[in-house]
């Protein structure tokens, strides 16, 4: 730095006054550095140009440059895991997946960012601020790495006009859980009779790959009493046998709806796009599905994006009100970043409630907002729009948990296999026995947890 | 040339010399220099980018308990199953019908020409578009072969995509039809490399049709159709494109290769190295197949 | 059409021989026609159906993509207008990638030639010694499967800097075309005599003229085949342009076509329209040099 000389001190002091004013956490840089930053490509435009616009601003207010890439979703993994392997990371990755965050956390590679995340955790949706609070096998301690920004939930999208068309009405629709999923069977079967070929009560994906698979398991294994699967200390409990008889009971479940004719055969191989494609076709009444991704694709065709129904959990079968499983997640700052400090700062600025909030509203709501203060007061989430009224209370409002691997990454390797997933295609397709299935990914569950032993503290 | 007394003085720089000339063998010295400076860039292009990648991969695959993992993966054993019927029905019958083909093609008249230029299409354009197109002409509810189906017999056809033999089936499908052009040409060119006095003495002897085929031109084509089909083997072990558009890997991940196993380890198990072990676990098949196909080439005169 | 020459027979045979040879022969012909044209015509079902899904699908309405339609029900062309004019978001930049590819295309088409031929006339016509290594050592590039080499080459490439540089993509495709390269020119060449090279070498020719004036000239069957067959390559190419290339400005188009199936809910048709637009160019080139192609891979040249 340059000799102290009066008017320096004059000239840095009202920089920070002029950065004070912003009431922003901003280190005045004298030199402005560049910050690699990937994040994930939109599912719409307007995803995109929100995040321009507040790249935009961040660059201006700081004076800091930040060099980012939109990657669609299916690459940014795998240029994630490339990087990180080959130990040329950009400064900050937005890992929008839920295995890779607790997988790299628990190997050592993300910087801790706890300093960004802890003086405003209190903002968030206290439920699943575990998502980011991440086990770390080296240091042992479980810390902050990933800053959270979006949450995101699974509801149910419903046709209403197929509803009516087959003899069913939209208020008569049963409040819990396997009547619910029964409401969907005659609404078939009068679909058919009034001669639509192609036509199926439900759908979901049962395939063995991806995230929803995972998505739907669980949350039928939670609406049967199964939740404790995985307790927040991380413990596997395979042997409790209320959690046997809930795995049990979701493979059945799900296996008969297929085997009678249900759903629709195609579901064990869809990929992310396919059950989007079959909803839009109208090839299914229900689908179950994370995300309002569904009705967004369809915001331009007024019509249709009315006709979707978005409709958050049930009740369990005895009637208790059910946590909804979210994943609240952000970028993450991988080890060996080059700027570390312009990354931190860049998230700092993106989570200021005001920020975060306009960003999230730029992308037609896809993503809710963590922050339940924001949004119980701006109309945006809970007024203007039925669909983000439903899924906004449905991941920031009511009950809600953190997905499984938060608590323990072995989760991770069980659900990129899809264990489970797996025993409820085999009953479905082999004719396979579910105790016998559901023992074996247990027992799968079990080898994998052992390689991740969390120390108790 | 040297005396007695001069070998002695002169020795180490003799023994430099005939380093020199067994090294650059029957060349001049200059043409030496020449002769290497043109291998020059291939050997960079090798080095910088096959020996040390692989080097690095391989190191990345190195760890034995990798390859314990690799066995306990419920999926390995289906997929190991799976690339050996893959490469034995896919391979086979796609040479097969290349061998027949390029005797189709060598019939005169101006619309097998014509016919030729279409046939290469699908090698032509781009795979993932084709995959993709595939993928959705094959689906059970709404694919178009499922629809013209109804349309003609109005009988539903089966969901393709949903049965595990059905699925490796159509990828092995995929896989013929964009790679069946490739080998028809390079079979046609091996014909059409018979000279054709052969042909002719052939003909006045009473040799056609097929008599001809088999006496004349399978003869003189086995010798390339051996190497077409090592080389094929070969390619088709890395090809990911095939199984990875057409079924995905599914359903329930049982219509895996290993090549595409390799990826799912490594992208989705978020686990590279496990990837790696995986694809070189093919190895001890590879290593034999391209040391036969490096004798078969050396030996022969091939016309390819 | 076969001719069979009658040998002598006995005049006391009923109709007129030589007619009842014709008639039959007539008979065999038309009988051969028609099942050749009837083979072909199922041929050009074989190989058109998943194409014509394709332009199906990009002339359809979005609407009408997954229906049970075997004929578009409303065929409108303004999907391609949509490609042609950047209309949509994941097309902002498609003439700019198209571009990106054509140069990606050609520049890895003229590195190959060159590389290989290089290599090829240093091994094969100059015959160095130990220069089989070389290209058997070429061939072990065929046998690491892409998969494998993914994740190294993705390091390497961010180490030389060359991140989202179409460069790294062009060495990329550059090294696993030029081995293949490199064997056809070797076997091309073998039908062009030495002793044009040793004559040459008498009248004083350096080892760079006769590559320039002898060896490139009486080549260039090979090196359009070749060419044609490098371009295909680096245009089929996927799985390192994915890899490899991540902003906009630096994608080739299949990449672009990629982020298609990125989205829950993707205009299908304009990808469709998007991969016909994109499959044109190495079309066209195939059509242009297709007798090349085959003349190319033959080691015809000159009989010595």
């Amino acid at each position: 730095m340059a000799i102290l000389t009066r008017r320096s001190v004059v000239r840095g002091s009202l920089g920070l006054i002029a950065a004070g004013t912003f009431a922003r956490p901003f280190i005045a840089n004298a030199a402005a550095t560049t910050a690699e930053v990937w994040f994930a490509q939109g599912f719409v435009p307007e995803e995109d140009a929100a995040f321009k616009t507040m790249a935009a601003a961040y660059e201006k207010a700081s004076g800091n440059k930040i060099d980012y890439s939109l990657i669609p979703f299916a690459a940014l993994r795998q240029k994630a895991i490339s990087a990180i392997t080959s130990g040329v990371v950009p400064d900050m990755i937005e890992l929008a997946d839920f295995q890779l965050g607790p997988l790299q956390a628990w190997d050592d590679k993300l910087t801790d960012v706890s300093d960004v995340v802890e003086p405003v955790k209190s903002q968030y949706v206290q439920g699943a601020l575990p998502c980011t609070y991440l086990y770390n096998s080296v240091t042992k301690k479980r810390g902050y790495c990933a800053i959270p920004m979006k949450i995101a939930a699974v509801p149910f999208h419903i046709w209403k006009s197929l509803v009516e068309k087959g003899g069913g009405k939209i208020a008569d629709l049963p409040k819990t859980w396997d009547a619910f999923m029964d409401f969907f069977k005659p609404v078939q079967k009068g679909l058919r009779a009034a001669g639509m070929r192609n036509v199926y009560g439900m759908g979901y994906q049962l395939t063995a790959t991806g995230v929803d698979p995972i998505n739907t398991f669980n949350a039928w294994m939670i609406a049967y009493g199964g939740q404790g699967l995985i307790t927040p200390d991380g413990k596997l409990h395979s042997d409790d046998p209320h959690i046997k008889e809930a795995v049990i009971k979701t493979i059945v479940n799900l296996s008969t709806a297929f085997k009678d004719g249900y759903v629709p055969p195609g579901c064990v191989n869809w990929n992310d796009a396919d059950d989007n494609n079959a909803f839009h076709s109208k090839l299914m009444v229900m689908d179950f599905d994370g995300t309002i991704s569904t009705e967004v694709a369809l915001y331009h065709e007024k019509e249709k994006y009315d006709d979707i129904l978005t409709h958050g959990l049930p009740l369990s079968n005895e009637g208790k009100e059910l946590p909804s499983q979210v994943n609240l997640f952000g970028p993450v700052i991988p080890k060996g970043a080059k700027n570390v400090a312009v990354a931190k700062e860049f998230g700092k600025y993106m989570i200021q409630p005001k920020v975060l909030n306009e960003y999230l509203k730029a992308g037609l709501g896809r993503w809710a907002l963590p922050i339940p203060e924001i949004v119980k007061s701006d109309p945006f989430w809970l007024k203007e729009d039925p669909h983000r009224t439903a899924y906004t209370t449905q991941s920031v409002l009511a009950p809600t948990m953190p997905i499984y691997e938060a608590y323990n990454p072995a989760i991770a390797q069980v659900g990129a296999e899809n264990a489970f997933m797996s025993a409820v295609i085999a009953v479905m397709k082999d004719g396979a026995k579910p105790e016998a299935e559901a023992d074996k990914a247990l027992k799968r569950a079990e080898t994998i947890f052992a390689k991740y032993p969390i120390a108790s503290s | 040339m040297t005396t007695a007394s001069a070998i002695d003085i002169g020795g180490p720089a003799i023994a430099r010399d005939s380093l020199w000339r067994t090294l650059r063998g029957s060349l001049k010295s200059s043409e030496y220099v020449w002769a290497l400076a043109f291998l020059v860039p291939y050997i960079a292009v090798f080095f910088v980018f096959v020996v040390y990648p692989a080097g690095y991969g391989m190191w990345l695959g190195s760890k034995p308990s990798l390859y314990l993992d690799l066995l306990s993966d419920p999926i390995y054993q289906s997929t190991i199953v799976n690339t050996v019927l893959f490469l034995g029905i896919a391979v086979n019958l796609k040479m097969f019908c290349a061998l027949l083909l390029s005797g189709f093609f060598m019939r005169p008249g101006w619309w097998v020409k014509g016919m030729l230029m279409i046939f290469v299409l699908p090698w032509a354009v781009p795979a993932l578009p084709e995959f993709i197109s595939i993928h959705w002409m094959l689906n059970g509810e709404w694919g178009l072969l499922n629809n013209v189906f109804y349309a003609l017999f109005n009988v539903d056809g089966p969901s393709w995509l949903n049965e595990r033999w059905l699925a490796l089936g159509s990828a092995m499908y995929a896989h013929i039809w964009k790679n069946l052009p490739f080998w028809t040409i390079i079979l046609l060119a091996g014909r059409m490399s018979i000279p054709t006095e052969i042909r002719d003495a052939a003909k006045v002897d009473g040799a056609t049709g097929i008599r001809s085929f088999l006496y004349i031109s399978f003869p003189l084509l086995a010798n390339l159709y051996l190497i077409c089909t090592l080389l094929s083997t070969i390619f088709t072990l890395g090809d990911f494109n095939s199984v990875t558009f057409i079924s995905g890997g599914g359903p329930a991940n049982s219509t895996h290769v290993l090549a595409t196993l390799g990826i799912r380890d490594a992208f989705d198990l978020a686990n590279p190295r496990l990837g790696v072990a995986a694809v070189m676990s093919a190895l001890p098949v590879m290593i034999p197949l391209v040391i036969i196909l490096m004798r078969k080439l050396k030996t022969a005169e091939v016309q390819l | 059409m076969t001719v069979t020459i009658a040998q002598g027979r006995p005049a006391s045979a009923k109709a007129l021989p030589a007619e009842r040879m014709r008639r039959a022969a007539r008979r065999r012909y038309y009988l051969t026609e028609t099942a050749a044209l009837t083979f072909s015509f199922f041929l050009m079902i074989w190989t058109l159906t998943p194409l014509y899904n394709m332009v199906m699908v990009s002339l359809e309405s979005h609407g009408d993509v997954f229906t049970d339609a075997i004929w578009p029900p409303d065929p409108s062309v303004a999907s391609f207008w949509v490609v042609i004019s950047e209309g949509y978001w994941y097309l902002e930049y498609f003439w700019h990638q198209f571009g990106n590819s054509l140069y990606a295309g050609f520049m890895v088409t003229f590195f190959t030639l060159l590389i290989g031929s290089l290599a090829s006339f240093s091994i094969g016509r100059m015959r160095i010694r130990h220069g089989w290594l070389i290209s058997n050592a070429a061939l072990l590039t065929y046998v690491i499967p892409a998969s494998f080499l993914a994740i190294p080459f993705y390091r390497i490439m961010q180490s030389y800097g060359l991140n989202n540089n179409l460069w790294s993509v062009i060495s990329a495709q550059v090294t696993f075309a030029t081995p293949y390269a490199i064997f056809i020119f070797s076997q091309y060449s073998r039908g062009i005599p030495l002793e044009l090279d040793e004559s040459a070498r008498i009248d004083g020719a350096s080892p760079i003229q006769i590559y320039y004036r002898i060896y490139l000239p009486l080549m260039v069957p090979a090196l359009v085949a070749i060419g044609t067959y490098a371009l295909l390559l680096s245009w089929n190419e996927y799985l390192y342009q994915f890899l490899l290339l991540s902003n906009k400005q630096s994608m080739t188009v299949p990449v672009a076509l990629a982020q298609f199936l990125n989205s829950d809910e993707a205009p299908w048709n304009y990808m469709m329209a998007t991969a016909i637009v994109y499959a044109i160019p190495p079309a066209a080139v195939y059509y242009i040099f297709r007798n090349r192609m085959v003349g190319g891979l033959t080691a015809g040249g000159v009989k010595g």
